[in-house]
């Protein structure tokens, strides 16, 4: 088995998480136009749960300490991290969507999560602090006994599989009578709202569903690296699902799979081309995050709805009825 | 007893700062109606471009500082010009704004951190001895501070009464398009805004550098949710609000401290900030049209 083909395998897993972590956020925003700021706490809230449930009790003497540790087998963790995520999304969701402007909305989210980054480092016993969780169980591994390379290869499948599974779910619900109640709330709260629509409970579930889609992302995540610390989901994590999301075009799930396969590019590849910046080693990584942040702008600017915009459903003849109607662009 | 009294000194420092970056905060947001998520970067840039003034200019600290604010306040123009304004201007909705500024924060954050490196600094005036002033104990640049943000507070009051151009602002964030047809030059007013506004983070970053002991290069990110509670308390948008909230948040986290760990004091911010968002959303001095 060669380097390459390990390589290109690690690559691919990296990619079916971030489409499941981008189908989740465009849930939340590109159906129900919910601006979550700290998405990457609730991808945070699944690894963190998949990894102290599938590994067993702490042991003492190594200084690793953390709750539960209860040995589960597979796909359980990886379905509490996602029960997990969601049940924080909605106490986030109770305490800050009703009522609130958008930018309210974000606000409170950010705050979320900067608060659950210092309690998670703080509070030791929780999750082993900043010092993260480590030698977390590959998933099935116990029954195929694979070397590394190969268990790549394999938990290919295994990412595959429930990334397909989650596809399906998302494309029924955009299809759906909630999904289409989801982006008729996004264009115009007070229309749906007019026409008898609970909103906040609409949104509400677009969030926990969302959530639960970021839970299992992170769960899949954890399973894959075997570690999880604060590091991995510091607020550019956050961003970068964004950008995934924003580049490919919100709203349509199509264009989240081809804003995961440009930015995992531009992250794991593009920058490796750059010159070498001698006596800096800060630079690089650096000039990576300012290129999406600045390639994000950018896209936004010129191409507001992304490189592969929602197919909105056209209503020609209601159009030559009632002239005038255009939907109205609401924040 | 004695502890209390000290927690109470150290809250007035932290007011401070909480004060001049709330205010500069709210000012830009009252004008241009949306908030800015690169104002914690600016915080930052603040610290660092006055560290470097001192360091490597060996300039005197207060021409440092001054270099280090006003430079933040040319930041803010060309952040509202290079990006903001190309947005606003095609009429982009509101959630297009907050992303860009997410994504400015980003790009501001990497620039420090490929500039300075991530490794911590400090400025060298923070060994000092402590002076009584009644109860309390505050270092000579802890007094600095709190003149400092007294002065500014005094100027931004006196900017909005008493000169056109705050007149101006107060029109704008009460109904920008009244104030367009009333003849304001509504351009202008907002690049002046946005300087403001990022002189006052500039400052606000400095102070929070001192105060603090030292900075790296997510210091003012990880500041950013304190001025927001700060800012929602008193009420969006409004510079007074601002200021009442700053006292507030400022007391509350270094009293607490007294009482509680103080690794979770910053924490008790967010607790003020969700009960007044459930309870009081559009803060303790509304402004019209905000919330």
């Amino acid at each position: 088995m060669s380097a390459v083909v390990f390589y290109l395998a690690t690559i691919v897993n990296y990619f079916f998480i971030y489409n499941i972590l981008a189908w989740g956020l465009n849930i939340q925003f590109g159906y129900a136009g919910i601006l979550d700021f700290t998405y990457i706490t609730f991808m945070a809230v699944g690894a963190y749960v998949a990894g102290v449930t599938s590994l067993g009790p702490p042991q003492p003497g190594t200084g690793v300490v953390y709750i539960l540790g209860w040995h589960l087998p597979f796909p359980i963790p990886i379905l509490l991290g996602g029960l997990a995520a969601a049940a924080l999304g909605l106490v986030v969701g109770l305490l800050a969507i009703n009522r609130l402007r958008s930018d309210y909305l974000a606000i409170v989210t950010l705050s979320v999560g900067i608060i659950l980054y210092s309690l998670v480092g703080n509070l030791t016993n929780l999750f082993d602090g900043f010092d993260g969780l480590v030698g977390v169980p590959e998933p099935l591994n116990g029954q195929v006994h694979l070397g590394v390379n190969t268990y790549t290869i394999f938990y290919m499948a295994v990412t595959g599989a429930v990334m397909v599974l989650l596809w399906f779910v998302a494309q029924r619900l955009l299809r759906s009578p909630l999904g289409r109640t989801m982006r008729a709330i996004r264009e115009d709260v007070d229309v749906a709202e007019a026409f008898g629509k609970n909103t906040f409970r609409i949104r509400l579930w677009a969030m926990v569903i969302g959530c639960f889609y970021a839970g299992v992302g992170g769960a899949l995540l954890v399973g894959f690296v075997g570690a999880f610390s604060p590091d991995g989901w510091s607020t550019l994590e956050t961003f970068i699902i964004w950008a995934i999301l924003l580049i490919g075009g919100r709203g349509n799930n199509w264009g989240s799979v081809l804003g995961s396969f440009l930015v995992v590019a531009v992250l794991s590849e593009a920058t490796r081309y750059l010159p070498a910046i001698p006596n800096n080693a800060f630079l690089e990584p650096a000039l990576r995050n300012m290129v999406i942040g600045a390639g994000l702008i950018v896209v936004l600017r010129f191409r507001p709805q992304g490189l592969l915009p929602e197919r909105k459903a056209n209503f020609s003849e209601v159009r030559t009825a009632a002239p005038g109607l255009e939907a109205s662009h609401a924040d | 007893m004695s502890i209390l009294w000290l927690s109470i000194g150290f809250g007035f420092v932290t007011a401070s700062v909480l004060a001049l970056a709330s205010v500069g905060l709210s000012l830009q947001f009252g004008v241009t109606n949306y908030v800015n998520f690169a104002y914690g970067s600016f915080l930052t840039l603040g610290a660092y471009f006055a560290w470097t003034t001192l360091t490597g200019g060996h300039l005197p600290l207060w021409l440092a500082i001054v270099i280090g604010a006003l430079g933040v306040g040319v930041v803010g123009v060309l952040s509202d010009r290079i990006v903001f304004r190309s947005f606003t201007r095609s009429g982009f909705p509101l959630f297009y704004l907050l992303i860009v500024s997410f994504g400015l924060s980003l790009i501001l954050g990497n620039v420090v951190q490929g500039v300075w490196g991530p490794s911590p600094q400090f400025f060298a005036v923070v060994s000092q001895f402590p002076l009584h002033i009644g109860p309390f104990l505050l270092t000579p640049a802890q007094l600095v501070i709190i003149g400092v943000a007294g002065v500014s507070m005094v100027g931004v009051h006196l900017l909005l009464t008493r000169t056109r151009l705050g007149k101006a602002m107060r029109a704008m964030s009460d109904n920008p398009a009244l104030a367009q047809v009333s003849g304001i030059d509504i351009n202008r007013v907002t690049t002046w805004a946005w300087f403001i506004s990022g002189t006052l983070a500039g400052l606000a970053g400095i102070a929070l550098a001192i105060s603090t002991a030292s900075f790296e290069p997510a210091f003012g990110e990880n500041f950013l949710f304190i001025i927001f509670a700060a800012v929602i308390v008193g009420g969006i948008g409004q510079p007074y609000g601002a200021m009442l909230g700053a006292v507030l948040i400022g007391m509350v986290t270094e009293v607490s401290a007294a009482f509680i760990d103080p690794a979770y004091s910053t924490d008790l911010a967010f607790v003020v900030l969700i009960i007044m968002l459930l309870l009081r959303p559009q803060g303790l001095i509304p402004a019209q049209g905000k919330a």
